[in-house]
């Protein structure tokens, strides 16, 4: 659906996307990741066609973005960082404006202009200027403009950035369902957001792909050694003893969180991935530890987003 | 590209800019129709329309400053350039716009020379080709206007650089009078001018060779050609400077002179600068 081929964005010596590959299949949600200034909205500029690629090539459904400009942008609907309306314009004009910008057949345009406001919930303000509408009401005109036509593809950047909780979990709810008939590019530099609506996640950083995946595998096989968070009533000298005899243990920490008197919390981590749980219980049974608290340390998209952009910055 | 040019024409009539324009225009025509055909009691309607010209002085950035760089400002470009209409049909149908609202003006002061036939012996072949001459020449200055909008994200800087520009073109004849004829200074600042335009050429394109080559190649072959012929060199700043003079070639119509080649100029001068305008909005996709 989305295919993007060695990718290159240039700007005198700053190379601002670095061959960047990858592609999205039909009915996906591609979550784009990374830190500020990582080059995501450059990356969807070119993949819209509103900018040039230095070198490389973006598809979309078929049509190449650079040769077949018209057939290509006709697929997409595109939500920029900023919205991009009329201040001056109303919202009912608005997007009338832009079914007519899309091509959009005479006779189905005031039908479609309902249908993109009735979907974002905007029909009320229909007749307000832009420039009255609060930021959450311009980000949902500025995505009702990218649903008009009904594109195959949207690119959203940033789509819940100045939303107040409310409007940010009635977005994500709205993109999810999207997700069904749509192929979705979703940026964000929020993990939360990303692992909540997305089913594959691209993280970039520098302009340079460290990785595409399901959030699970990335957490999975980028997120190193498994662990174990345990609160028991032991001393820390008798439970590092006691641990030393496992076999496999890469380290143990105290944890910095206070359960009761007389219990400490400890981070166990194996160093081969193994189950830790069951043999620590038999542990503590067998050292007549009182157990508190057992389960295992999950580490979020975040640690591994952390963990990976922050390598990209030392090298 | 008939949305950009609805969009384009109801903005001017939303916002009072349209008509302040349209208003300003036909206030400025009566006020020289008064001053000439009615008080100096000259018959020719060209005297009038003459003075009025050097309006667009004003008239020109007021309504094309804020034509792209407001897009690009706004961010709506981003809707409009993904979009699938092409940048040259973008262009286009913002040029008509422009150039619709200047007629809708001139098509008003088409009433204005029957009306003062009935009280002399206006002459209407030379009123209405130097209308003609008159609506052409706005549209060069609305191209120009455009193209210099293109460049920038400010209003105000479209605005001030397009009326220099007109300023210039006002000038030039006088300036031109002002140059040096002898051949020795004109090769002096002919390779003055060509050292700018490799300059401009290398703020453009960014490109160290281009600019090196036009710097190189047009600065021998100025040179060759004056020490072939040092005397060729005479007066050419004149002429150099004279295809620049948009104004003296619209100056020729009040006296009955229909100048064909003016209006070609005229029309060329339009292709040329939306020409220029979608390239600068190409190139800028380029970089940015």
């Amino acid at each position: 659906m989305i295919k993007v081929e060695h990718l290159v964005k240039q700007y005198g010596e700053f190379r601002a996307v670095d061959d960047l590959s990858f592609t999205v299949e039909k009915g996906e949600i591609l979550g784009f990741l990374g830190p500020n200034g990582a080059g995501k909205s450059t990356t969807m500029n070119m993949i819209t066609g509103y900018n040039s690629a230095t070198e490389g090539d973006v598809t979309i459904n078929g049509f190449n973005v650079y040769d077949e400009p018209e057939k290509a942008k006709r697929c997409i609907g595109y939500l920029p960082e900023i919205p991009p309306v009329y201040p001056d314009m109303r919202v009912k004009e608005y997007l009338r404006f832009c079914t007519e910008l899309k091509e959009i057949p005479k006779k189905q345009r005031a039908a479609e202009v309902d249908r993109v406001m009735e979907l974002l919930h905007v029909t009320h303000m229909q007749n307000k200027l832009i420039k009255h509408l609060s930021k959450g009401y311009r980000q949902r005109v500025g995505l009702a403009q990218a649903l008009v036509g009904n594109p195959e593809v949207l690119i959203l950047d940033e789509p819940t950035v100045g939303l107040d909780p409310m409007q940010i979990t009635w977005m994500r709810e709205l993109i999810r369902s999207l997700g069904k008939e749509h192929t979705i590019i979703l940026s964000s530099h929020i993990l939360f957001e990303v692992n909540a609506v997305c089913d594959r996640v691209l993280i970039i950083n520098h302009g340079k792909k460290i990785v595409i995946d399901t959030p699970d595998n990335i957490i999975r096989t980028l997120g190193g050694t498994s662990g174990v968070r345990i609160a028991v009533r032991a001393s820390e000298e008798d439970f590092r003893a006691a641990v030393a005899t496992l076999p496999n243990i890469a380290r143990v920490e105290v944890l910095p969180e206070n359960v009761g008197e007389g219990i400490t919390t400890y981070g166990v981590y194996s160093s081969d991935g193994a189950e830790l749980r069951d043999r620590l219980f038999a542990l503590c049974a067998a050292r007549g530890f009182v157990l508190y608290e057992l389960n295992s340390i999950q580490k979020t998209l975040e640690d591994v987003f952390i963990e990976m952009t922050g390598k990209g910055d030392t090298v | 590209m008939k949305a950009i040019y609805k969009k384009e024409l109801r903005s001017y009539f939303t916002s009072f800019l349209g008509y302040l324009f349209i208003a300003f225009l036909l206030v400025f025509v009566g006020v020289f129709q008064y001053r000439y055909n009615l008080k100096a009691g000259f018959a020719n309607f060209a005297y009038a329309i003459d003075g009025t010209a050097t309006l667009f002085l004003f008239l020109v950035p007021m309504l094309t400053m804020r034509i792209l760089a407001e897009e690009k400002r706004q961010r709506t470009d981003q809707l409009i350039y993904t979009s699938p209409v092409s940048v040259e049909r973008v262009v286009l149908g913002k040029y008509l716009a422009l150039v619709t609202v200047f007629a809708i003006a001139v098509a008003i002061i088409c009433f204005y020379p029957p009306v003062l036939k009935r009280y002399g012996a206006t002459n209407y072949k030379v009123a209405y080709t130097t209308l003609a001459a008159f609506f052409l020449l706005g549209c060069t200055y609305m191209a120009i206007g455009m193209f210099v909008s293109a460049l920038t994200e400010s209003q105000v800087f479209a605005a001030v650089v397009t009326f220099i520009v007109i300023l210039f073109t006002l000038m030039i004849d006088m300036l031109v009078m002002m140059l040096p004829s002898g051949h020795v200074l004109a090769l002096i600042v002919l390779i003055a001018l060509a050292l700018v335009i490799s300059v401009i050429t290398y703020v453009m394109m960014k490109s160290k060779i281009v600019t090196g080559l036009f710097a190189v190649v047009s600065i021998a072959g100025l040179s060759i050609a004056y020490a072939i012929n040092p005397l060729s060199f005479d007066g050419s700043l004149a002429k150099v400077f004279g295809w620049l003079s948009v104004q003296s070639r619209f100056s020729l119509f009040r006296y009955g002179i229909v100048d064909i080649s003016s209006y070609v100029y005229f029309v060329s001068m339009c292709v040329l600068f939306v020409f220029l305008t979608v390239q600068a909005i190409k190139k800028r996709r380029w970089e940015a």
